[in-house]
């Protein structure tokens, strides 16, 4: 394919302002990503510097840059949390434009679509970012346009679509970390958070692995992306419970909490009909910032769990 | 990138554990501070075996090691001048330990700050040292610049806190050092002395920390004052009346121009406004200290004083200062906010001189200074919003640092009272130290005699801070 040579073309406007980041490092804990792999290259406050680097010619353009440039899930967890009013997924965007076409260009957490594809355009439709196109027969990914929100992946019937890098936010490695989870002795239920609302401290450290907790709380770009068989696959197991936390009504871009409540409703009535006491599954929705009250939900989840007890599977 | 022996390393730590490409290379090279340098190799090790071996395998070298937490130090500490291994921390991660009768907690130095604190909470207790960069400032990097913050002046600095540590040595040693309790007169207390050697003398790779309760009842209060001298008087007289704040902080004129300009706050323009709170188990103690507090606030002039116990109302008076920082980095399109000069700390009684000189200096020099901070420890803050990609701004920058550290210790104030010395600030730690700067020498190399441990720092660094290593920003 004809590439183009690497140019800092959109990039170069953003010069000041990543002059006036300081690099305190307050966006880093806040990133899924540098939660993850808990490399600082994986930080926001790297792509920053990374691009600061190409900017001022102290780095030269590479696969590996570019690839973690375009390793971003657009939570804005960062610019939220940044303490210099840097526009952080605006310059990340104008990086993976000034990478698209050169010989660098890598898809990071952006959306491919495998030859598997049936062409039946679901994905096409669901992108809500309109980064999804039918030309020629074969369906693309703009990787500028990509926010990396999932929709396609979770629609497609084929399984067709797939993130390169997914950083644990998707279907397997969740589904293994609730296996692993669940194997240990005192471990009682699964809280799934979306990375929005779900701000619970203790985010880069871990308690003593010995000191069994009673539940383990999973990340999850968003709540809508929790599909029936995942919320479930807990209860399958031997979990007692499952919380599910997702942002209040009107606060999700792509209204993954209507759908998340959607998932817990119908799960709610399957386990009623199934004789099972439907407050086994339950659904918080959690304002972005408020630990407190994302702690006590857990809390009280936790205190209706332990009196339901174990659940017997015949 | 320099020659080393990096199979060697992925044998200690595995290849998942080492980076090598340039761009790790120049991420791991900063931190919040002005400086820039490359480490050859990033190394992540998971325990303190790991430390040992890599530790051992360095000193047979001589390669430079550079310990690193969250790499939020302000003065360069973990830029790596001499290159070398940039030791990452941030995989020993576990609180191993929180034993509430015997009041002390063991954790790994990679344990970060709030977290911290989030675990002690259920037991109803804290980590008090704080600083304000706590959602990201490890254990390690607080145990090595010696880090305190808003709450300090009542509860003391790391230091007052470190009950015990286990450390690696150059060579790959592992000593134990300090205690479990509260108090010991067993020999020289060597773990207090690594408090604060900004990873120059050992890997700290377990500490045993000691915490207190948390307090039922805690008040802020806030004084407006025409004028700065009068704010100082005011904190010097209530440092020695006895009472015993939580909190004491001021904020100068410049820095609520900032907040009032960039938040619309609506901040009153006066020349300083004092933040005063007090924390006890019982409210009667708190109010007692507040009203002294009030008194004199009152007796220096100080007007619009307000107070509450609510944590919402609380959060609303502290707003102005809570966003202070954020205010001063959006001031200007153009300006930049660099730490430099950013924490002397001077006595009580020379407090508004200080902000007076500062400001003067500032003006003299064409840059723009605030001076804010927590002036119940004494500690006053600064920062330089200047024009970073003009050389003639760093000229101007190096002579107001230069002026105002000459100043601090005219009054007998010191260079750093919470951020360290790295190598923005070394030139004035020597000139301030410079009749014990040999014994500090000698006892450096008694733990590292082949200098790998955080080369090119302290005693060791650079005497002009502007050409010591490149400076992260591009300089037309
Ligand atoms: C926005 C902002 C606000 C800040 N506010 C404050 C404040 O209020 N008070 C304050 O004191 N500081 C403050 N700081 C400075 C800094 O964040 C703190 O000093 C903090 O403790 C550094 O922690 P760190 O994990 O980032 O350490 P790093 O920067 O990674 O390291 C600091 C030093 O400790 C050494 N070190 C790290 N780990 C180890 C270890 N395991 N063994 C031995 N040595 C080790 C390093 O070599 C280095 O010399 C602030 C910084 C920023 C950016
Ligand atoms: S917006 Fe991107 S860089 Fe920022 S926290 Fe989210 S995933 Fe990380
Ligand atoms: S929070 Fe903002 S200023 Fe701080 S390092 Fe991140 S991008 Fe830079
Ligand atoms: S649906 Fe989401 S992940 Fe898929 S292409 Fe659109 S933005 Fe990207």
């Amino acid at each position: 394919m004809e590439t183009r040579p690497f140019e800092t073309k959109h990039l170069d406007k953003w010069k000041s302002n990543l002059d006036s980041c300081i690099r305190c490092g307050y966006c880093y804990e806040h990133c899924p990503v540098f939660k993850d792999t808990r490399w600082e290259s994986d930080a926001p406050r790297a792509k920053m510097i990374m691009i600061y680097g190409l900017l001022s010619g102290k780095l030269e353009p590479s696969t590996y840059i570019s690839d973690k440039l375009s390793s971003c899930f657009y939570c804005q967890r960062c610019v939220v949390a940044c303490s210099s009013g840097v526009p952080l997924t605006d310059i990340i965007t104008d990086a993976k434009r000034d990478f698209q076409g050169t010989e660098f260009e890598t898809p990071g957490t952006t959306s491919v679509t495998n030859t598997d594809c049936a062409l039946c355009l679901a994905c096409v439709r669901a992108c809500p970012h309109e980064a999804r196109e039918f030309i020629e027969g074969k369906i693309f990914t703009d990787t500028v346009k990509c926010q990396s929100c999932g929709a396609c992946v979770d629609i497609c019937p084929n399984q067709a679509v797939a993130t390169h890098l997914s950083y644990g936010t998707d279907r397997p490695s969740l589904n293994q970390e609730v296996a692993t989870f669940l194997g240990k002795d005192n471990a009682k239920a699964i809280v799934f958070g979306c990375n929005w609302s779900y701000y619970p401290d203790l985010q880069s450290s871990v308690m003593d692995p010995t000191a069994d907790p009673e539940y383990k709380i999973l990340i999850n770009m968003c709540g809508g992306r929790l599909e029936k068989p995942l919320l479930l696959e807990p209860l399958l197991q031997s979990a007692w419970g499952v919380l599910v936390a997702c942002c209040p009504d009107g606060d999700c871009e792509h209204d993954g909490n209507v759908k998340a409540k959607t998932h817990v409703t119908a799960l709610r009535q399957l386990l009623k009909e199934m004789d099972i006491d439907e407050d086994r599954i339950q659904l918080v929705q959690v304002a972005h910032g408020d630990k407190t009250g994302f702690q006590a939900a857990i809390d009280t989840f936790m205190e209706t769990v332990n009196k339901l007890g174990p659940l017997n599977h015949r | 990138m320099e020659k080393i022996d990096v199979p060697r390393l992925i044998s200690i730590v595995g290849e998942k554990n080492v980076k090598t490409d340039p761009a790790d290379l120049y991420v791991y090279g900063s931190d919040a501070s002005v400086h820039s340098a490359r480490p050859w190799v990033v190394v992540r090790p998971e325990n303190t075996e790991q430390v040992q071996a890599i530790m051992a395998f360095a000193n047979q070298g001589k390669i430079p090691v550079v310990t690193r937490g969250g790499g939020s130090g302000m003065c360069g500490q973990t830029v790596p001048v001499k290159g070398g291994i940039t030791l990452d921390m941030k995989r020993m991660n576990q609180i191993l330990e929180i034993n509430p009768s015997d009041v002390f907690c063991r954790v790994q130095p990679g344990v970060v700050d709030d977290d911290l604190n989030h675990a002690l909470k259920p037991f109803g207790v804290f980590y008090p040292p704080t600083p304000a960069s706590s959602r990201i400032a490890t254990i390690g990097g607080e145990i090595g610049n010696n880090a305190s913050g808003v709450r300090s002046v009542k509860y003391g600095a790391t230091r007052d806190s470190v009950l015990g540590m286990k450390v690696v040595l150059p060579d790959g040693s592992l000593v134990t050092l300090g205690a479990r309790t509260r108090v010991e007169a067993t020999g020289y207390q060597l773990h207090k002395l690594i408090v604060g050697s900004e990873g120059t003398l050992g890997v700290v790779v377990e500490a045993t920390l000691s915490f207190v309760p948390i307090p039922k009842f805690r008040c802020l209060g806030m004084a407006n004052f025409d004028r700065l001298e009068d704010a100082g008087a005011a904190i010097a007289d209530i440092m020695a009346s006895g009472v015993v704040p939580s909190m004491l902080e001021l904020v100068d004129s410049v820095a609520i121009k900032a907040v009032n300009k960039t938040m619309d706050l609506g901040l009153p323009e006066v020349e300083a406004v004092l933040l005063y709170e007090a924390d006890a188990m019982v409210k009667e103690a708190v109010d007692h200290e507040i009203n002294a507090m009030q008194e004199v606030c009152k007796k220096h002039g100080g007007k619009g004083l307000t107070s509450s116990y609510d944590a919402k109302e609380r959060a609303k008076i502290f707003m102005g200062r809570k966003k202070l920082f954020p205010a001063l980095s959006k001031f200007s399109d153009i300006l930049s906010s660099t730490s430099l000069a950013d924490d002397m700390a001077v006595p009580y009684s020379k407090m508004a001189e200080t902000a007076r000189t500062i400001h003067e200096i500032a003006k003299r020099n064409n840059i723009i200074m605030t001076a804010y901070g927590h002036c119940g420890s004494g500690c006053m803050h600064t920062k330089i919003l200047m024009e970073p990609t003009r050389q003639d701004q760093w000229e101007s920058a190096r002579k107001a640092v230069a002026e105002i550290y000459e100043y601090v210790r005219s009054v007998k104030g010191t260079t750093s009272a919470e951020h360290g010395i790295g190598i923005s600030k070394a030139s004035a730690f020597k000139a301030e130290k410079s009749d014990s700067l040999d014994l500090m020498r000698n006892i450096k190399k008694a733990f590292d005699p082949n200098n790998i441990l955080n080369p090119g720092k302290l005693m060791d660094a650079h005497d002009d801070w502007v050409t010591a290593t490149d400076l992260r920003y591009t300089i037309a």
